[in-house]
């Protein structure tokens, strides 16, 4: 990712606090080229994480003892919050009970403090002690090889399909792809592109930043930000009139209303959750149930065994046939 | 005799002159006072009804209001854009001290006014308006004071200018 070094120095850099930018502007390029986050955690060493790694930094950059790594203060936490947030908190109250904010460039900040309480819910999130900025990689291409597989040439449709892999295993960017790819039409569609409706809960797959994509997400991709799925997933047939349907994370009791909703109107929907194996899934009572219906024509499966994003294997939905298997050397 | 005459009347109009300043002044603290609880009213606006983030707010008021408030909110807008690191109180503070001869508050409304640098992206949306509504309370306050002030002094600095030139002149004469 050549760009990567240069987003986080133009996108991240500038919402740190001047200590903690100083350092990370300061770091070498080739740490700043793999940089997948940047933790901030109060009077604790400041970390960032690599592809299968970290770095305690000092304040002249990498150490190797925590000892001698810059301990964040109080003042960073603040004055990043307050960088992060644009100097207006009541602007992202909604984001901040969610624990996330999304900068400019897609890049998403995940927060932890003391959560606020009231009728059960979190009201708001307070004393922010810990940042992670995590850096939002495009990997163009990552969705070729299963569009492939979620294309069917005869009728020209795409199959409704599930991603399935346990955290960081490139489900989101798998989405965001297939997303472009579609939405643009190019290479293995053969035809002209689809209308894509993405409904973003947490703002990953699109990064909208003020409602609008940071990340490439094709031209005639619709992206409803924040929006809850279920309420978005019906927002979205009612008035933009969408081919495909893409979302993130579904396990909740609506969003498997809405989603079959969305195939019985003729939709193709691509939606992600997390686990790692179709056994674990159906053990859980909603996805169980939706997979049970044999909606789902294709189930991909994605693990991080060999880089985020490693295709395991893409079974074939209602009769359970592997069509692709990592194991076994491919289709 | 013509000399005597011209100087008799620069002095007076010197004078006059230095007394309506100081008139003026307390004019302009009146006037200066109402835009800026006009430009609070706005912005209870702008975080109330559109969550405006605070530097896109700053510049909506400071657009709309007239020279030096305006231009507070503006500099103070341009500055937290730069992203230099800076917190929005010292943003603040900055374009209050860029503007500070324009500004003819006095001590007790300059110090209202920077203490409007604390209030700025702290809090949740009721925190931030339940502050915006106290620093308005307290410098609805001030407008006041200030009023009181300017229909004491007005007609004082401007008749004392006047007479005070007059007595020197007769002194001099």
């Amino acid at each position: 990712m050549p760009n990567t070094a240069g987003n986080i120095i133009k996108q991240i850099s500038p919402l740190l606090a001047p200590k903690v930018r100083f350092i990370v502007e300061n770091l070498p390029n080739e740490l700043l080229v793999k940089t997948e986050e940047i933790r901030l955690r109060h009077s604790r060493p400041l970390i960032i994480i690599w592809s299968g790694g970290e770095s305690y930094l000092g304040p002249k950059g990498p150490v190797v003892a925590p000892r001698d790594a810059y301990m964040v203060s109080d003042e960073d936490l603040v004055k990043t919050l307050e960088l992060i947030s644009s100097y207006s908190l009541y602007a992202y109250e909604e984001e901040l009970k969610q624990g996330y904010l999304t900068i400019p460039g897609g890049h998403r900040v995940g927060l932890a403090g003391r959560a606020v309480v009231e009728g059960g819910r979190i009201k708001v999130l307070r004393d922010i002690s810990s940042f992670n900025f995590r850096v939002a990689r495009q990997v163009k291409g990552a969705g070729e090889k299963v569009l492939a597989f979620i294309f069917d040439r005869r009728s020209g449709r795409i199959l409704h399909s599930l991603v399935i892999s346990p955290p960081q295993g490139g489900k989101t960017t798998l989405l965001r792809d297939l997303a472009r790819l579609i939405s643009e039409g190019a290479g293995i569609l053969g035809q002209a592109g689809k209308k894509v409706g993405i409904v973003d809960e947490r703002s990953e797959i699109a990064g909208c930043y003020q409602g609008v994509p940071q990340l490439d997400v094709g031209f005639r991709t619709d992206v409803l930000d924040a929006c809850p799925k279920a309420e978005g997933i019906m927002l979205m047939l009612r008035s933009l009139s969408p081919q495909v349907i893409i979302t993130d994370e579904i396990g909740r009791g609506d969003d498997v209303k809405a989603i079959e909703e969305a195939i019985h109107a003729g939709v193709s929907v691509i939606a992600s959750a997390h686990g790692s194996s179709l056994e674990e899934i159906c053990q859980r009572p909603i996805m169980g149930g939706l997979l049970q219906k044999n909606y789902f024509e294709r189930l991909i499966f994605l693990s991080n065994r060999r880089g985020p994003g490693t295709l395991e294997m893409i079974i074939e939905g209602e009769k359970g046939l592997p069509l692709y298997s990592l194991r076994h050397g491919g289709e | 005799m013509y000399f005597k005459l011209l100087g008799a009347s620069l002095i007076v109009f010197a004078a006059y002159t230095y007394g309506y300043n100081i008139s003026s002044m307390y004019q302009k603290r009146v006037l200066q006072l109402k835009e800026l609880l006009l430009a609070l009213e706005m912005l209870l606006a702008e975080v109330n009804y559109g969550l405006t983030p605070l530097p896109r707010a700053f510049i909506n008021v400071g657009k709309k209001l007239k020279k030096p408030v305006g231009t507070v909110f503006s500099e103070a807008a341009t500055l937290m854009l730069k992203s230099k690191g800076l917190s929005a109180q010292e943003c603040w503070k900055k374009a209050l001290e860029r503007n500070c001869d324009a500004l003819q508050l006095s001590r007790n409304g300059m110090e209202l006014v920077d203490r409007l640098g604390l209030v700025w992206g702290q809090c949740d949306k009721s925190g931030q308006l339940k502050q915006i509504a106290l620093i308005q309370e307290l410098l609805r306050q001030a407008l006041e004071e200030a009023e009181n002030e300017y229909h004491k002094n007005d007609k004082i600095w401007k008749y004392l200018g006047l007479l005070g030139g007059l007595t020197m002149v007769i002194f001099l004469l």
